[in-house]
C-alpha cells in the first residue's frame, strides 16, 4: 500500500464527513428556505427580499473570488453587473416584443463584452501592479457610469430602460394555483433566478476547491513564491478575473429580469459598489458563504433601517443631531464598514471558522 | 546616424512631438477659441495637479494610495465657501489687495483644516494598515464615504454657489483675446506651490530625509530619523495640497457639492498613473496633459472629454507601464 501524502489524508477525510457535517445540513437548509419562501411569504416584498440576498449573494461571492480568493481588489465589479443588466435590458425593451431568443442573446452579447472587456484590463493593468488595478477600474467604472448617462439615445440616460419579460416570465402569466399559492410570472423568474444562482455558486465553490483555485490563492498569499514554483501568475490572475466578472454579469441580467428596468443609479453606481464591498467585508474576505451572510446581513438591514429611523423618532423626538445622523445612515455604515475592516477583518463567517478551529484545537 | 540622433536628442523629440500633438486641435477651431481653451486646460490641469502631487507623495514615501483624497478636495472647497461667506465684505471689496488677503486667508484656513484633518486620517486609520494594500485601499475607501456624509452634515447635502472675490471675475481683453483673469491666477498658484515643493524636496534637509525616504524607509529609520512622523507630515502635506485643489476648482466652477472630489479623484489616479506614481514632475506633465486633452475634446467632441483620458492613460500603460517619470523626482 502507498503512503499517503498528508494532502490525500486529509482529503479523504473531508470526503468521508462531507454528507455528515453540520455545514452541510446547514447549506441544505439554507436552499430549503430559499426554496419554500414563495409559499410561507407569498407577499412580493419579502419575495423580493429574499430574491435580492440571493443575487447579492452571487454577486458578493463572485466578487469575492477576486478579493477573497486571489487578492485582487477591482473596483469595476460592479460595471459588469451593469453590463449583464442592460445587455439584456435593451435587447428586451428595445426591440419590441420580448421573446425567448432576444433574452438568450442578451446574456449571450452581455458575456462576449465581458470577458473582452476583462482580458482588456487584466493585460493593461495586471501587467504593473496590482495596486494598479483597483486604480484603472475604478477609473473605467467612472466611465461606464457616464457613458451610460450621455448616451441616452442609446441607454435612456438617467431613467434608463423599462422592459418586460418575455413567455412564462411576464408577470401577468398565471399557471394556476399550487398549495393555495398562484404560480405566476413571479414565481416562475423566482425559481428560474434560484436555479441559476445555485448552479453559479456550486461553479464558483467547485473553482475555488479545483486546483487552479489553489493555485489562485497561494497567489493571494504570497505570490513572488507561487511565481517562483513556476505558475505564471498573471494568466492565473487574469482567469480568476474573468470568471468573477462573467459571474458578475450573468447576475446582472437575471437582476434586470427580475426588477424589470436598468438605469444608471440601480445597476452601475458607486452605491452599489459600496454595498458589495460592505458584504464581502462583513461577511468575511475569503470565504464564499460569507457571501451569504454579508448579504443578508445588509438587505434586511435596508429593509427595516427605515422602520429603526422613525422608531428613534418617537422615542427622541427632541434630539435633532440624532435625525440628521439617522438621515445620513451613509455616515454609519461608513463607520461601520472602518470597524468592521480594523476589528473584524475575517468578516462574520471568517469569525466563526476561526472560532470552531480554535475549539477543535483545544 | 539617424539613430544616434534619435537617442542624442530623445528628450527634445520628445518635447517636441507633444507641442505639434497640442497644436493639432487648431485644425477644428480659430484660433482665439484656442488660446482661450489651452489657458483653461493649462488652469485645469494645474489644479488637478495640486491633487495629484499630494496622492503622488503619500504614495511614494508611504506606499499608501488614499482613495480618500478626492473628499480631502471637497473639504478644502467648503473650507473656502466658508471662509468666503465669513469675510464676506473683503469678498466683495473692490480692491485686489483684500480680494488676495481673503484668498490667502481661505488658503492658509483651508491647509490648516483639511491637513489637521489629514492628521487624524493618518493616526488614526492608516497607521494600523502600513505594507497591507488591500487593507489600505479598504480603510481609505471607508474614510472617504465618512469625510463626504460629514461634509454633509456640516454643510448640508445641496449645491452651494461658490462666492467669488471681485478682482477674480472678468477679463482681459488683449489684441481682442478675451483671457479670463482668474484661470491665470490659479496658473500661477499652481506654479508657486510647484516650485515651492520641489525647492523643499530638493533644497532642504528634510527634503533630502523625504527623498531618501521614497528609496529605502528602512534605511532612514536606522540613520536616526523617526519616520512615522515623516509619514503624518507628509500625508498632511498631501491632504492640504489637495485642499488647495480644492478651493481653486471651487472658484473655478463658481459652485461647492459633495461629490465634486470624485471626478478629480478619477482625474488624479489617471494623472499619477500618467506620470509615475511617486513623482512631483511626472504629477505637473500628467496633470498638463489631462487638462489640456479634457478641453480640447469637451470643444471639439462633447461625449468623448472623460473617455479620451482614459484613452491616454490606457496607451502609457501600454507603452511605459511605470508611467513617464521616475518616482522621487
Amino acid at each position: 500500500m502507498v503512503e499517503q501524502t498528508p494532502v490525500q489524508v486529509f482529503r479523504s477525510q473531508e470526503k468521508m464527513g462531507r454528507f455528515t457535517s453540520p455545514a452541510f445540513y446547514l447549506k441544505i437548509a439554507i436552499l430549503a428556505a430559499f426554496i419554500i419562501t414563495p409559499f410561507l411569504f407569498p407577499s412580493f416584498k419579502s419575495l423580493d427580499l429574499v430574491l435580492k440576498i440571493m443575487i447579492f449573494a452571487v454577486l458578493v461571492a463572485s466578487f469575492d473570488i477576486l478579493l477573497g480568493y486571489t487578492g485582487i481588489l477591482s473596483f469595476g465589479h460592479v460595471m459588469f453587473f451593469g453590463i449583464g443588466a442592460y445587455s439584456v435590458a435593451l435587447l428586451l425593451g428595445k426591440f419590441g416584443e420580448p421573446t425567448y431568443a432576444f433574452l438568450f442573446l442578451g446574456f449571450v452579447i452581455a458575456i462576449l463584452v465581458t470577458t473582452a472587456l476583462a482580458l482588456l484590463i487584466s493585460f493593461l493593468s495586471l501587467r504593473v501592479k496590482a495596486i494598479f488595478f483597483a486604480m484603472v477600474t475604478l477609473a473605467i467604472a467612472e466611465f461606464a457610469i457616464i457613458l451610460a448617462t450621455k448616451l441616452s439615445s442609446f441607454t435612456g440616460g438617467e431613467d434608463g430602460i423599462i422592459m418586460s419579460t418575455p413567455g412564462i416570465f411576464k408577470v401577468s402569466f398565471n399557471m394556476g394555483s399550487f398549495m393555495g399559492v398562484d404560480i405566476t410570472g413571479r414565481v416562475i423568474t423566482y425559481y428560474f433566478i434560484l436555479v441559476i444562482c445555485l448552479i453559479l455558486f456550486m461553479l464558483m465553490a467547485r473553482f475555488i476547491q479545483s486546483p487552479l483555485g489553489r493555485v489562485m490563492q497561494a497567489i493571494r498569499d504570497n505570490e513572488p513564491r507561487a511565481e517562483a514554483l513556476g505558475y505564471k501568475t498573471f494568466v492565473f490572475k487574469a482567469t480568476s478575473i474573468c470568471f468573477g466578472c462573467l459571474v458578475s454579469t450573468i447576475v446582472g441580467g437575471l437582476y434586470v429580469m427580475w426588477v424589470g428596468y436598468a438605469n444608471p443609479e440601480s445597476v452601475l453606481g458607486v452605491p452599489i459598489m459600496l454595498d458589495v464591498l460592505l458584504m464581502v467585508i462583513i461577511g468575511g474576505m475569503g470565504t464564499l458563504y460569507g457571501a451569504l451572510a454579508g448579504a443578508a446581513f445588509l438587505r434586511l438591514a435596508y429593509t427595516f433601517l427605515p422602520d429603526l429611523q422613525s422608531l428613534a423618532q418617537d422615542l427622541l423626538p427632541n434630539l435633532h443631531f440624532v435625525h440628521t445622523m439617522m438621515e445620513r445612515w451613509l455616515l454609519i455604515f461608513g463607520i461601520l464598514f472602518i470597524l468592521v475592516v480594523f476589528f473584524f477583518p475575517k468578516g462574520i463567517i471568517g469569525t466563526i471558522q476561526n472560532y470552531l478551529k480554535t475549539r477543535k484545537a483545544v | 546616424m539617424s539613430e544616434s540622433i534619435i537617442k542624442n536628442h530623445s528628450r527634445e523629440l520628445t518635447i517636441a512631438a507633444a507641442i505639434a500633438l497640442y497644436l493639432l486641435p487648431l485644425l477644428g477651431m480659430d484660433m482665439t477659441t484656442y488660446l482661450t481653451l489651452t489657458i483653461a486646460g493649462v488652469a485645469m490641469g494645474m489644479m488637478i495637479f495640486l491633487v495629484a502631487s499630494g496622492m503622488s507623495l503619500i504614495f511614494g514615501l508611504m506606499d499608501v494610495i488614499n482613495f480618500a483624497h478626492g473628499v480631502c478636495f471637497a473639504w478644502g472647497a467648503y473650507v473656502a465657501f466658508s471662509v468666503f461667506n465669513y469675510f464676506d465684505k473683503l469678498v466683495a471689496a473692490d480692491s485686489l489687495l483684500a480680494n488676495f488677503m481673503v484668498f490667502l486667508i481661505a488658503v492658509a484656513a483651508a491647509v490648516i483644516v483639511v491637513g489637521i484633518v489629514g492628521i487624524i486620517m493618518e493616526r488614526v486609520l492608516i497607521r494600523k494598515v502600513y505594507g497591507s494594500h488591500l487593507f489600505q485601499i479598504l480603510i481609505t475607501f471607508g474614510g472617504m464615504v465618512v469625510l463626504r456624509e460629514l461634509i454633509r452634515i456640516i454643510w448640508g447635502p445641496n449645491d452651494e454657489v461658490m462666492p467669488i472675490p471681485l478682482k477674480f471675475q472678468g477679463n482681459w481683453n488683449i489684441f481682442d483675446i478675451i483671457i479670463l483673469k482668474y484661470p491665470i491666477y490659479a496658473i500661477l498658484l499652481g506654479l508657486m506651490v510647484f516650485i515651492i515643493i520641489q525647492m523643499v524636496l530638493k533644497r532642504t534637509k528634510l527634503g533630502k530625509i523625504v527623498r531618501a525616504g521614497v528609496e529605502n524607509p528602512d534605511m532612514v529609520q536606522a540613520m536616526g530619523h523617526n519616520i512615522f512622523l515623516m509619514f503624518t507630515g507628509v500625508f498632511a502635506v498631501g491632504t492640504a495640497l489637495a485642499a488647495i485643489g480644492g478651493l481653486a476648482m471651487a472658484i473655478f466652477s463658481v459652485q461647492v457639492y459633495p461629490d465634486m472630489g470624485d471626478a478629480y479623484l478619477i482625474f488624479a489616479f489617471i494623472v499619477v498613473i500618467i506620470g509615475g506614481l511617486g513623482s512631483i514632475t511626472g504629477s505637473l506633465v500628467g496633470a498638463l496633459i489631462v487638462g489640456l486633452s479634457y478641453n480640447y475634446v469637451a470643444y471639439l467632441l462633447p461625449p468623448l472629454a472623460v473617455g479620451v483620458n482614459i484613452l491616454i492613460m490606457v496607451i502609457i500603460l501600454l507603452i511605459k507601464p511605470t508611467g513617464l517619470f521616475a518616482a522621487g523626482k
